[in-house]
């Protein structure tokens, strides 16, 4: 017997602040396989034009769908409504902008995480076309690639407390970006020039450990051994600046 | 982003050291908790191993002492953690709002935290003043643990070994290492052996109190 399923979903336009925010119910029966994609993109065609959410790759490639399964972040296109029970409430993420009901940017977050974590290749090499491309350790290159592998979906920065009060904090998003540089030898950037960038409340040290991000990323990346290799390195590298501080201050 | 307030007070490491001293702060607490734990454990072997003790820390100004660097370490603790707890209302609405709305076990462990350190820290300077002014001997532990301080003492051991593991599950999870689970695992055996410990104490004394 199929189930008849309530999603009980967030309702808000910040393009009418006039009508408040409120949790509306909608019913539809569920079908073998069925993902909140599906679930959504029903709802829309066949209940209400006007329920606003993201999706493009329906894949858990593309970001898009990150919102608040039941409070879980995670993304919609992954879940299966045959993990969920008959109620289902669901919420955009927080700390990014609202575009209305589940609908959020992330893509100012995150361009303002790359800009300040300065997340491009520092080196003073000229780039040769011509030349042969530099080889790499494949040991390394399968390091940076865990990390690489973060699409940007938010959900380790919605679930993050510190994240939510602090819009400053760069997060576990922000904190593994700079965790890819560290381990490219490509990047010529010292320890002690990543610890002004990462060093500090905003970066690695303002995190608590509440692990939020470690225990909802939707690709499974490894954050919390990502948040600790650049603590313990900005720790080193902190510890040193005590001896050369009088010459830095000069 | 840099603004004035920010390029005046430029001390890179500040953040860094802040981080450092709570942690370290933190750990010497645990390590009193549960070295306290086991002298005053020193009444199961009877109120003549209790009072010899007691004797021992007294002869040498370890009483003193202790007081004197507890009140140091709890200053640096307190210093260093208050940065963290939400302290305007809009913040504070905004943690309990999220804690219940992502249903996440360790993030409601954080705010419990900052609940019990307040408390503890109340609870601590009623002790360490009575115990200051008072001396310590079994004659008296007992005469307080049965007169009415039971339910404050067991309230304070409970809060302690409630905070001290969340607080080293912190350190562990932020520097890496070991695997969350078996952390969890361990840390937990620990708390319960340590409130076990306390609870037994307890008894001794309220007993000890009832024979009196």
């Amino acid at each position: 017997m199929a189930r008849e399923l309530t999603f009980r979903i967030f309702r808000f336009n910040p393009d009418q602040p006039d009508v408040k925010p409120r949790l509306q119910d909608y019913r539809l029966t569920e079908e073998p396989g069925m993902t909140l994609f599906v679930v959504l993109n029903k709802l829309r065609e066949e209940q209400d034009p006007s329920l606003r959410f993201d999706f493009v790759c329906r894949a858990a490639i593309c970001g898009s769908c990150g919102m608040l399964v039941n409070g879980r972040p995670t993304l919609a296109c992954k879940t299966l409504t045959k993990d969920l029970p008959a109620v289902t409430t669901l919420m955009p993420l927080p700390v990014f902008k609202l575009l209305g009901d589940l609908s959020v940017d992330t893509g100012v977050w995150f361009r303002e995480m790359s800009l300040r974590t300065e997340a491009w290749i520092h080196t003073d090499q000229v780039f040769d076309p011509n030349a042969e491309e530099e080889r790499m350790d494949n040991a390394v290159a399968l390091q940076i690639y865990e990390a690489e592998r973060c699409i940007e979906c938010g959900c380790c920065i919605g679930g993050c407390a510190t994240a939510n009060i602090k819009p400053e904090f760069i997060g576990a998003a922000g904190v593994n970006r700079v965790a890819r540089f560290m381990l490219d030898p490509r990047d010529k950037r010292s320890d002690a020039e990543y610890f002004e960038v990462v060093g500090t409340e905003e970066g690695v040290f303002g995190c608590v450990g509440l692990m939020a991000c470690d225990d909802n990323c939707p690709v499974g990346i490894p954050l919390r051994d990502q948040l600790a290799y650049v603590r313990r390195k900005m720790a080193a590298a902190g510890w040193k600046l005590r001896r050369r501080a009088p010459a830095a201050r000069a | 982003m840099v603004y004035l307030q920010k390029a005046l007070a430029r001390n890179p490491r500040v953040d860094f050291l802040v981080e450092l001293v709570q942690m370290v702060s933190g750990l010497l607490l645990v390590v009193f908790l549960w070295t306290h734990m086991l002298f005053v454990a020193a009444i199961w072997l009877g109120v003549g191993a209790f009072n010899a003790l007691a004797h021992f820390m007294d002869q040498y100004r370890l009483l003193p002492a202790t007081v004197v660097f507890l009140v140091l370490v709890f200053c640096a603790h307190i210093g260093a953690v208050i940065r963290r707890v939400p302290r305007q209302w809009q913040e504070q609405k905004i943690v309990w709002r999220h804690a219940k709305l992502i249903r996440h076990a360790d993030t409601w462990s954080w705010l419990f935290q900052a609940v019990t350190g307040a408390a503890i820290l109340a609870l601590a300077i009623v002790h360490m003043a009575v115990v200051s002014y008072a001396g310590i001997n079994a004659g008296l532990s007992s005469m307080r643990v049965h007169d009415g301080f039971l339910a404050f003492y067991a309230a304070l051991l409970l809060l302690s070994e409630y905070h001290a593991s969340v607080g080293l599950y912190r350190v562990f999870v932020k520097w890496g290492w070991v695997r969350r689970s078996s952390l969890k695992r361990v840390l937990g055996a620990i708390s319960v052996l340590t409130v076990a410990i306390g609870a037994i104490t307890l008894g001794i004394f309220y007993s000890l109190g009832a024979q009196a």
